[in-house]
C-alpha cells in the first residue's frame, strides 16, 4: 500500500532519489529548519515586491468595478480579452501539481515525493489565480452569483447547457479537491513541526491545524487508504478540468474554437505549462533554499523529458488543427487557420508556436536537459508561448463570419495591469507557502529511504 | 474513568530501533492478545497492518456511497430545475438535454467521493483529536521526527504496568516508559 | 486628438479677438471643459456634467401648446397617461417639406414616422427626418434673447425693434436687409410682402448653402423660366442620374427612392425591373444601387452629357444642342454612351436624365432638353413653376456682401442659416458683419453667427411652433407643434410677422389668417381641424406647366487636373451638426461616423502613396484644409470628395470640432466643385471613428446576388450557397407550431442603405450614444446595421448593402452558452433578451455568428442629459452597464398589438405591427409579420424563390430570411466578373 512496497521494482532505484546521506533526522532538520530560521532579507525583498504587484491586481481590480468593462479593450465582435485568457492560463499551470501528486502516485513514481508538496501549493495558488477573472470579468460583478444553483425570489435556475456553467464547477471542485489533497499530505508534517516547535505560539498553531496527528498505524491505515482514493478520483478530474474549460471555445459555433481536438490539446497544454511553471519554482527555491540534495538534478531532468513530450503533443495539435480546418472543406475553418498564422494576429501566433514547440526541442539533449540555465529560460518561454496559446485562440473572435463585424483587439493599460497583478497575487500566497509550510513532503520522503523498508539490512 | 489520585496512566511507551523492529514486536503484541495498542512511526510501515492484525479501512466505502449521492443530486438538480421548476426553451433543444448534464453529474460526483474520503478518514481516525495521553511523553514527540513507539494503553483489558513494561522489554524495546499525566 | 483641438481652435480664431467672443466662450463652455476636450473621455463627461444642471430645466419645460392642436387619433386631447398620442405636423427643410406623424408620451414627443399622406414622405422618412426630434431636446440650443453676450428678454428685442421699425418706416427701409434662409411658407410669403410693402427699399435675401439654385438656373437657360422639375421615378424605365444622388442627399429622397424602388420590385420571375446608369465622381447610395456605374469626375459630367446627346441625336431623337461653348468629351466611357444612348431610344416616355445640384446650369439645361426630346415631360418628370417662393440665391448673397461692404447696410437681420460658417469664404462674412451697425441673428444655436451679432434670438424647434409648407410636389400643410418651446425659442412666422408689422402677432392666428382664402370663409373651422388632424390641407401645390424649350448659352467645357467636390453631408449643410444619432450614424458608403474625410479612389492614395487616416493638406489657390485621407472604391481617379457641415466651432458639445470645415475652401466661383487642387501628404494620421473595417465578402454567401437575365433562367445566386449536408439535429426540435409565430424578411433589391432604419432604431428603443472613442473601439451600439461589401473590381467595384440586426434564430447559439439563461426563446420565436438576469459574461456575443449582439460596456444612459432622456421611449427599458442588448422585433409594439387585439377580441392582422425599421423604411425593403399565417406578407415572401437565410449552413434556423439582390445591367455591357458576381475586393 505504501510506496515502500515498490522499492524493489520501482524504475529509477540505481540513482538515490535524494542526496547527501540523508538520514530521517536530517530530513525533519534540513526541511523543518526552513520554517523555523529568522525571516530572511531576500524573503522579505521578493515579498515587498510581489506584494506590491498584488496591490496592483486589487488596483485594477477597484477601478474595473467602478468603471465597468470598458476599461479593457474589448469590442464586438472581441468580447473576451485578456481576462479569459489570463483565467484558461492560470488553470493550465493548475494542474501539474494534481497530476504530479496523483497520477504520478498511481503510477509509483517515487521520484515525486521531493517535488509534489510545492507542486500541488503552486496548483492552488494558480487555481486561486485563475477563478479571479471569471468573478471580474462579468459585466455586473454584483450579480455573479446567480451563476450558482441558489434558490432565489426571481425563481430562476443557471443554465446547466452553457459551458461557462460547466467551468464553475470544474474549477470549484478541482480547487476543492486540490486542497484537501494538499492539506491531508500536510497533516504528518504539520505534527513533525509541531513536535519541533519550541516557542508556545508555534506549539498551539501547529498542534491545532496538525489536528492531534499521532502517527499510530491505526491512523495510517485509513490515511493511506483515503490518500490513493484522493489520487484515484483526482486523476480523472485533473484530466477532466481543463477538457471542461476547452468545451468553453470547444462548444461554440466560431471557426478557430469549434474544435473537437480541443480536450486533449488543452490538457496536454495544461499539464506542459504546469511542469515549465513547476521548474521556474523549483530551480530558483531550491538554489535560495538550499534543497539541491531533495530536488535533484535527477528530478528536474525527468520534468524537462514531460516538457518534452507534452510540448510535442501540442505541437502535433497545431499542425492536427491545421489538417482538419484544410480536410473538413469549411470555407469559414480554413480562413480561420490561415488567418491565424497570417492575419493581423500572426505575430502572436508565431511567438507560440516558437515557445511551445521548439524551444522544447533543447530537451533532446541531455546536456542541455541537465542544464539549469537551459531549462530555467527554456521553462520560462514555455509559460510565455502557452500565455499567447490561449491569446491566439481568444482572438480567432476577431474575424469569424460575417466579415462586416471584423474588428481588431488592443489590450489597455488595465489589461496589462492585471495580468501583471495576478502574478503578484500568485507569487504572494507561493511566498507565504515558502515561509510558513514545509516545502517537500517529509514523511514521504522520509518512505522513500531506504531505511523505512521494515526489511531494509536484510533482517529475516 | 476517573479515578482518586491526581495522576493516571495513560500507556506504556517502548521505542524500537527501526521500523523492523517495530514491526516484529507488532507481531508478539498481536498474539499476546492485546487490543488497545498502536505503533506510532514518522511514515507508514508496509505491512503494519498485517502485523497488528487490522481490517482494511472502511474509508473506501464512505466515499464511494458520498460519491453515488453527489452525482445523482447533481442530475436531479439539472433535470428538475430545466424540466419542472422552471423550463425555458434554450436553443430549440430539449428540456431534459441529459448530454448537457453529464459534466456537472460527473463533478459533483468527485466532490462526493473525496469529500467522503478526508472527512471519513478524519473520523475514523477520531481526529481532530488535540488531546492524548502520548503527548505527556517528553520522547513520544519524537515520533513524527525519526523514532518508532509500540504504545500499549491502559484501557486495554490486560493491561498492567510491570507486565506490559516487561513485556516490551523483553520485545528490545530500547527505552520503556509509563505515560502519566493529570 | 491635438489635431483635432487645433482644427477647433483655429476656426474659433477667426471670431476671436472681441470681447463678446471670449463672453461667449465662457458662456459656452464652462470652467474645466477645454481641459476635457483633450482626453478620450471628453464627449461622455461632458454630458455627465450637463445631465445635473440640466434636470430642471428638463422636467419644468414639459407642458403642452396652449393653443387647439388636434391629435392624429381620434381621441380626445388630454393625456392618457401610457397611451401614446399622434400628431400630424410638417418638418421644412429648404424648399422641401415632409409630413411626419410625431408620436408622444405625456406630451413629449418620442418618435417620428411619415405621413403616408404626405407627397414628400409617403409614410417613411430619412435619417436627418427621423433625426430631427432630438434637436428638440439638444440641450446646447439656446435658451434666450442675447443682446452683445448679455442674456435679455424677448421684451427688449421687441422694444428695440419697434424704434428701428419707425425710423425706417420713415426712410422707406433704406438700410435695412434681411437675409433669410429659401422658403416655401405660404405665411411666410405673405409676411415677406408685406414686410416689403412696409419698407420698399429693404433687401431681402435668401440663401442656403445647400440649394438647387443651380437646377432652377439650368432650367430657365433652356426655357427661360423658373421651373421645378419634379420626377416620378415609377414611371421610369431607364434611368440616367448625373451626379446625383436622388436616393440619398438630393431633395426628396424619400419620395424619389419610393417611387424608384416601385419600379424595381420584382415579385417573381415575370416581373420587369427599372434599369439604373449613373455618372458621378464619387460613390453614393444612388450609386450603390446603380446596375451600370462610370465613375466620372464632377469637371466632366457635362462634357459626357454633350457626348450622349450627340449620339442620342445620331439615333434619330433629336436633341435641341446647346449654343456656345461645347466640347463633348467622346472619349469618356464611349461603350456605355453608346449603350446608354440605345437604351434611352429604346424607352422614350418611359425614361429620365436627371442631374444632381452640385452639376452647373448647363448641365441642367442639356437634361432638361434630353427628358424633352425624349418625351419624357409629363410622364416621369413635370415642371412646376415656383417663381413665387422664396428661393436662395449665390449672386443676391454677393450683391448683399457688397452692399455691406459699402455700408449701404445698417440694419442685417439673418433670420435662420449660418451664413458665418458657410458663405463662401471669399466674403469673409463675418468680418463684414462687424460694420453692421446691428445685426440680428435667428438661431436655434448660439453658433458661428451668432457669435458675430449683436442680438441672438433663440429659434423655436419645428416641433414647438406654428407654420405651413406649401410644397411644389403638391402638397399644402401645416406645422403645428406639438410641444411648447421647451427653451425660450420663437418660430419664424412670429419674427417674420414682427419685422413686417412691428408688432407681435400670435404664429397660429397669422397661419390660420393665410389659410382663410385657401379653405373659405364656410366651414372653415372643420377644414382647418380636417387639415390639422390629416397633416395635409385642400389645395394643391403650383400647377405643371409644360415648357417649352428656348436653350441659352452653354458652357460645357471639361474642367481638368485634380478636382475637389463638395458632398451634402449627412448633417445636411452642417444644421444638423449636434445631433448626435446623425453624427454617430455610419455613412452609408464610407461606413464613417463621427467626422468625415477627403474621399480619394485607390489609384490615386497609390499616385501619392496615402493609406487611410493619412493627414493631408487640400489646397485651392491659397485656401488651405488640413483633413485625412479615406480611400473609397468607386471614387473616381481625378476627384476628391470633402463633405460639408463638418468641423462646427459652435455647435454645441457634440458637433464642435467634429471632422473639418470644407466651407473654409468653398468660394462663390467654385460652390460645388474647384479645379486644380494641390494634394499634399502631411505626416501624422488621424482616427477615423469607421464602423467596418472590412469590405469584401471573402466570397462567402452573405449578400447574394444575381442580374434579372440570370434570374428569369434559373434562381440561383451568387456567390453560391455552401454546400453543406442537410441540416440535422441530434435533438428532437422544440416546434413552434403554436399562436402567433413572428418572423422578418428583407428584400436586398430594394433596400438602398440610406440608414432610416438605423436612426429609427435608435429613436424608438432608447439605444445609446456612445461617441467617436467607443466607436473607435468597435463598442456603437446600433442594433440595426446596415453592411455594406464591395465586389468585382476594386477601381470599378459594385456594392452590396444588407440591413442586419439580430435573426432570431430558432436554435440560437447565443441562448445554450450564457450561464444564467438571460437569453432564450418565446413561445412565439423571438430569441428575447432578459436585461434584468443579464450578468454580462458576454459569451452571447462571442457565439452569435452574425454578431448582432451589444454590450454596455458603460453606463451610457447615465451619462445622458435630463433633457434628452425627455425623447426616450417610455415603452423600452433602458439599460444599465454590463448588460448585453440586441434587436427585439420591436417587442413593445408586438406587445401593444396583441393587448389591442386581445381587447377588441380578434387575432393580430397582417400588417398591424410595423418595426421601427418597417416604418421607417422608404424603399419598403422590410416586412415583418406572423409566418404561422400562411397568408401573411412575411410567409408569401418566405416561399419566394429568391429567398435564403444568412449562413444558413449552421443551422441556426434564423427568422430573418433575406430576398437576393437583382441587377438589371445592360446585355450589351455585361462583363464576365458581373454576370458571376463573386466575393471580390475590399
Amino acid at each position: 500500500m505504501s510506496v515502500a512496497e515498490t522499492t524493489e521494482h520501482a524504475p529509477g532505484y540505481e540513482s538515490p532519489l535524494i542526496t547527501g546521506e540523508q538520514t530521517f533526522g536530517s530530513i525533519s532538520r534540513k526541511i523543518g529548519e526552513i520554517t523555523e530560521r529568522k525571516t530572511t532579507m531576500t524573503w522579505l525583498l521578493a515579498f515587498g515586491a510581489a506584494g506590491s504587484l498584488a496591490l496592483v491586481l486589487l488596483g485594477s481590480i477597484g477601478y474595473l468595478f467602478y468603471e465597468g468593462t470598458g476599461i479593457w479593450g474589448l469590442n464586438v465582435p472581441v468580447a473576451w480579452g485578456w481576462a479569459i485568457v489570463n483565467f484558461v492560463f492560470w488553470v493550465g499551470i493548475g494542474h501539474a501539481g494534481t497530476l504530479i501528486s496523483a497520477v504520478l502516485f498511481l503510477f509509483r513514481q517515487r521520484w515525486r515525493t521531493s517535488i509534489n508538496r510545492f507542486a500541488e501549493s503552486m496548483t492552488l495558488f494558480a487555481v486561486i489565480c485563475a477563478l479571479v477573472f471569471p468573478g471580474i470579468h462579468v459585466g455586473r460583478v454584483w450579480l455573479v452569483y446567480w451563476i450558482f444553483p441558489l434558490p432565489n425570489q426571481m425563481g430562476m435556475w443557471p443554465n446547466f447547457r452553457s459551458p461557462l456553467l460547466w467551468d464553475v464547477f470544474a474549477v470549484s471542485i478541482y480547487f476543492t479537491c486540490s486542497l484537501m489533497f494538499w492539506y491531508v499530505g500536510l497533516i504528518p508534517d504539520l505534527a513533525t513541526l509541531r513536535d519541533r516547535a519550541v516557542t508556545k505560539v508555534r506549539k498551539f498553531v501547529l498542534g491545532l491545524f496538525s489536528f492531534g496527528w499521532r502517527g499510530g498505524n491505526r491512523q495510517w491505515k485509513n490515511y493511506e487508504l483515503a490518500y490513493l482514493i484522493l489520487a484515484g478520483i483526482s486523476t480523472p478530474l485533473v484530466l477532466s478540468v481543463h477538457s471542461v474549460v476547452s468545451t468553453d471555445f470547444a462548444t461554440s459555433i466560431i471557426p478557430g474554437w469549434h474544435t473537437t481536438i480541443f480536450p486533449p490539446y488543452f490538457v496536454a497544454g495544461a499539464i506542459f505549462s504546469g511542469f515549465a511553471m513547476v521548474m521556474t519554482l523549483a530551480v530558483i527555491s531550491r538554489k535560495l533554499l538550499g534543497l539541491q540534495d531533495f530536488i535533484t538534478l535527477n528530478h528536474l531532468e525527468k520534468m524537462n523529458k514531460i516538457m518534452l513530450v507534452t510540448g510535442m503533443m501540442v505541437g502535433y495539435a497545431y499542425s492536427c488543427e491545421f489538417f482538419i480546418a484544410w480536410y473538413s472543406g469549411s470555407i469559414y475553418e480554413s480562413f480561420a487557420f490561415i488567418n491565424r498564422a497570417f492575419g493581423p494576429y500572426a505575430w502572436a501566433y508565431w511567438i507560440m508556436v516558437t515557445c511551445n514547440v521548439l524551444v522544447p526541442q533543447v530537451f533532446w539533449i541531455k546536456r542541455w536537459r541537465r542544464s539549469i540555465a537551459v531549462m530555467f529560460v527554456a521553462s520560462i518561454l514555455i509559460n510565455v508561448g502557452m500565455w499567447f496559446e490561449r491569446f491566439v485562440i481568444v482572438v480567432s473572435l476577431a474575424r469569424d463570419f460575417l466579415p462586416s463585424s471584423w474588428d481588431y483587439y488592443k489590450p489597455t493599460f488595465w489589461d496589462v495591469s492585471t495580468l501583471v497583478g495576478s502574478f503578484g497575487l500568485f507569487f504572494t500566497l507561493f511566498l507565504l507557502f515558502a515561509r510558513f509550510v514545509p516545502m517537500i513532503a517529509m514523511s514521504e520522503v522520509k518512505g522513500v529511504l531506504p531505511e523505512a523498508d521494515p526489511h531494509h539490512g536484510g533482517k529475516p | 474513568m476517573a479515578t482518586a489520585t491526581k495522576e493516571r496512566i495513560y500507556s506504556v511507551l517502548a521505542e524500537f530501533g527501526s521500523a523492523g523492529e517495530l514491526l516484529h514486536a507488532a507481531e508478539k503484541v498481536r498474539d499476546a492478545g492485546y487490543k488497545k495498542f498502536d505503533c506510532h512511526s514518522p511514515f507508514p510501515i508496509h505491512g503494519m497492518d498485517r502485523a497488528m492484525g487490522l481490517k482494511r479501512s472502511k474509508v473506501g466505502y464512505i466515499a464511494g456511497i458520498c460519491g453515488l449521492c453527489g452525482g445523482a443530486f447533481a442530475m436531479w438538480l439539472q433535470g428538475w430545475t430545466s424540466t419542472v421548476d422552471y423550463p425555458l426553451v434554450i436553443s430549440g433543444k430539449p428540456l431534459f438535454s441529459w448530454q448537457a448534464y453529464i459534466i456537472v453529474t460527473f463533478g459533483l460526483t468527485i466532490l462526493g467521493a473525496a469529500l467522503g474520503a478526508v472527512i471519513g478518514m478524519l473520523v475514523l481516525n477520531r481526529l481532530p483529536q488535540w488531546f492524548h495521553g502520548n503527548f505527556y511523553s517528553e520522547s513520544f514527540k519524537r515520533f513524527s521526527d525519526d523514532a518508532f513507539f509500540m504504545s500499549i494503553e491502559a484501557d486495554d483489558p490486560k493491561f498492567d504496568v510491570d507486565r506490559v513494561s516487561e513485556f516490551l522489554k523483553s520485545l528490545g524495546g530500547r527505552t520503556v516508559e509509563v505515560v502519566k499525566g493529570a | 486628438m491635438e489635431l483635432k483641438d487645433k482644427e477647433y481652435w483655429r476656426s474659433l480664431e477667426q471670431l476671436a479677438g472681441t470681447d463678446e467672443f471670449r463672453h461667449y466662450l465662457e458662456r459656452e463652455f464652462p470652467k474645466g471643459t477645454v481641459e476635457l476636450a483633450g482626453n478620450s473621455w471628453s464627449r461622455r463627461s461632458f454630458l455627465t456634467t450637463m445631465g445635473a444642471s440640466l434636470a430642471l430645466a428638463g422636467l419644468t419645460s414639459c407642458r403642452r401648446p396652449v393653443e387647439k392642436i388636434v391629435p392624429y387619433v381620434t381621441r380626445p386631447e388630454e393625456i392618457d397617461p401610457g397611451v401614446p398620442n399622434y400628431y400630424a405636423t410638417t418638418m421644412p427643410l429648404g424648399l422641401s417639406a415632409y409630413g411626419v406623424i410625431v408620436t408622444t408620451h405625456e406630451g413629449r414627443p418620442t418618435f417620428i414616422q411619415g405621413n403616408p399622406l404626405h407627397p414628400s414622405s409617403k409614410g417613411a422618412v430619412s435619417p436627418i427626418v427621423q433625426a430631427s426630434l432630438l434637436d428638440l431636446y439638444d440641450p446646447d440650443r439656446s435658451r434666450s434673447v442675447l443682446h452683445h453676450g448679455k442674456e435679455t428678454a424677448w421684451d427688449d428685442f421687441v422694444a428695440w425693434w419697434k424704434e428701428q421699425y419707425d425710423r425706417y418706416k420713415q426712410s422707406g427701409g433704406e438700410g435695412l436687409a434681411v437675409l433669410s434662409e429659401s422658403f416655401n411658407s405660404p405665411t411666410l410669403s405673405r409676411l415677406k410682402r408685406r414686410f416689403h410693402e412696409t419698407f420698399p427699399k429693404a433687401q431681402w435675401v435668401a440663401w442656403e448653402p445647400v440649394s438647387d439654385e443651380n437646377i432652377y438656373k439650368g432650367i430657365e437657360l433652356a426655357t427661360g423660366r423658373v421651373l421645378q422639375p419634379v420626377y416620378d421615378f415609377s414611371r421610369a424605365q431607364v434611368i440616367l442620374a448625373l451626379d446625383c444622388d436622388f436616393l440619398g442627399t438630393e431633395s426628396e429622397a424619400i419620395a424619389n427612392t419610393v417611387g424608384f424602388t416601385e419600379a424595381r420590385r420584382v415579385r417573381s420571375r415575370s416581373d420587369a425591373m427599372n434599369r439604373l446608369y449613373v455618372v458621378e465622381p464619387s460613390m453614393t447610395v444612388t450609386g450603390m444601387m446603380a446596375d451600370h456605374r462610370v465613375a466620372v469626375d464632377r469637371g466632366r459630367v457635362g462634357s459626357l452629357l454633350l457626348a450622349l446627346a450627340r449620339v442620342v441625336t445620331a439615333r434619330g431623337v433629336p436633341i435641341e444642342f446647346a449654343r456656345g461653348v461645347n466640347r463633348p468629351n467622346t472619349e469618356l466611357a464611349s461603350d456605355f454612351v453608346q449603350v446608354l444612348s440605345g437604351d434611352l431610344g429604346m424607352h422614350r416616355g418611359e425614361c429620365l436624365v436627371v442631374a444632381g445640384r452640385a452639376q452647373p446650369p448647363a448641365v441642367h439645361a442639356m437634361a432638361c432638353a434630353m427628358n424633352a426630346a425624349l418625351g419624357n415631360v409629363g410622364r416621369a418628370v413635370t415642371y412646376h413653376d415656383i417663381a413665387s417662393l422664396v428661393l436662395s440665391s449665390d449672386t443676391d448673397l454677393a450683391a448683399l456682401a457688397a452692399n455691406v461692404e459699402k455700408n449701404a447696410v445698417q440694419t442685417l437681420i439673418i433670420a435662420g442659416g449660418n451664413p458665418v460658417f458657410s458663405a463662401p469664404r471669399d466674403m469673409s462674412l463675418s468680418t463684414l458683419l462687424e460694420a453692421v451697425n446691428d445685426t440680428v441673428h435667428l438661431s436655434s444655436h448660439v453658433d458661428e453667427t451668432s457669435l458675430s451679432c449683436s442680438w441672438h434670438l433663440p429659434r423655436a424647434h419645428y416641433l414647438e411652433s406654428w407654420g405651413d409648407a406649401q410644397s411644389w410636389n403638391g402638397a399644402n400643410s401645416v406645422v403645428q407643434p406639438v410641444i411648447t418651446p421647451l427653451m425660450e425659442g420663437r418660430g419664424d412666422v412670429e419674427l417674420y410677422a414682427l419685422l413686417a408689422g412691428g408688432e407681435e402677432v400670435s404664429a397660429h392666428d397669422a397661419v390660420r389668417e393665410t389659410a382663410q382664402p385657401l379653405l373659405g370663409r364656410a366651414g372653415f373651422e372643420s377644414k382647418w381641424r380636417a387639415g390639422l388632424h390629416d397633416g395635409i390641407m385642400p389645395g394643391s401645390g403650383p400647377a405643371a406647366v409644360v415648357p417649352g424649350l428656348s436653350m441659352g448659352e452653354l458652357d460645357l467645357a471639361d474642367a481638368d487636373g485634380l478636382i475637389l467636390s463638395f458632398d451634402c453631408s449627412k448633417h445636411f449643410d452642417g444644421r444638423f451638426a449636434n445631433n448626435g444619432w446623425l453624427q454617430e450614424l455610419p455613412d452609408p458608403v464610407t461606413k464613417l461616423a463621427w467626422g468625415n474625410a477627403a474621399l480619394i479612389s485607390p489609384k490615386l492614395a497609390e499616385e501619392y502613396d496615402l493609406e487611410n487616416e493619412d493627414m493631408v493638406e487640400l489646397d485651392i489657390d491659397g485656401r488651405t484644409l488640413e483633413i485625412p485621407a479615406w480611400i473609397s472604391p468607386g471614387q473616381a481617379d481625378s476627384s476628391i470628395s470633402v463633405a460639408l457641415g463638418y468641423g462646427r466651432a459652435a455647435a454645441g458639445r457634440v458637433g464642435n470640432g467634429v471632422g473639418f470645415n470644407a466651407y473654409k475652401l468653398r468660394t462663390s466661383d467654385n460652390m460645388w466643385f474647384a479645379t486644380g487642387v494641390k494634394l499634399r501628404k502631411l505626416g501624422p494620421k488621424y482616427s477615423l471613428a469607421c464602423t467596418q473595417d472590412h469590405g469584401s465578402m471573402e466570397g462567402r454567401p452573405i449578400v447574394r446576388e444575381n442580374t434579372l437575365a440570370g434570374y428569369k433562367e434559373k434562381a440561383e445566386f451568387y456567390p453560391r450557397e455552401i454546400e453543406h449536408p442537410p441540416p440535422v439535429s441530434l435533438w428532437d426540435e422544440h416546434k413552434y407550431d403554436k399562436g402567433y409565430q413572428w418572423g422578418m424578411a428583407i428584400d436586398l433589391n430594394a433596400c438602398t442603405g440610406c440608414n432610416a432604419c438605423v436612426v429609427a432604431c435608435q429613436a424608438e428603443n432608447n439605444i445609446p450614444i456612445v461617441g467617436k472613442e467607443q466607436v473607435c473601439n468597435g463598442r456603437e451600439m446600433h442594433w440595426m446595421r446596415i453592411d455594406r461589401y464591395y465586389a468585382g473590381d476594386i477601381h470599378d467595384p459594385r456594392v452590396l448593402v444588407q440591413p442586419m440586426n439580430c435573426q432570431h434564430c430558432e436554435m440560437a447559439p447565443c441562448e445554450q452558452v450564457c450561464p444564467v439563461a438571460a437569453t432564450s426563446h418565446d413561445p412565439e420565436g423571438l430569441n428575447v433578451m432578459v436585461y434584468n438576469r443579464c450578468i454580462g459574461t458576454r459569451y452571447c456575443s462571442n457565439n452569435c455568428p452574425y454578431k448582432v449582439r451589444r454590450f454596455n460596456f458603460f453606463n451610457y444612459m447615465n451619462e445622458l442629459p435630463e433633457l434628452i432622456k425627455m425623447a426616450q421611449n417610455p415603452e423600452v427599458t433602458v439599460r444599465f452597464r454590463g448588460v448585453m442588448e440586441k434587436c427585439t422585433y420591436c417587442i413593445q409594439r408586438i406587445s401593444l398589438a396583441k393587448i389591442k387585439a386581445k381587447n377588441e377580441g380578434r387575432t393580430v392582422t397582417d400588417g398591424e405591427i410595423r418595426t421601427a425599421c418597417q416604418a421607417a423604411c422608404p424603399a419598403q425593403a422590410i416586412v415583418f409579420g406572423n409566418i404561422g399565417d400562411a397568408n401573411s406578407r412575411v410567409s408569401q415572401l418566405r416561399q419566394n424563390d429568391r429567398r435564403y437565410r444568412v449562413l444558413e449552413e449552421l443551422n441556426t434556423r434564423p427568422r430573418t430570411i433575406y430576398l437576393a439582390k437583382l441587377r438589371n445591367p445592360n446585355p450589351a455591357l455585361v462583363k464576365d466578373t458581373d454576370a458571376k458576381a463573386e466575393g471580390g475586393h475590399g
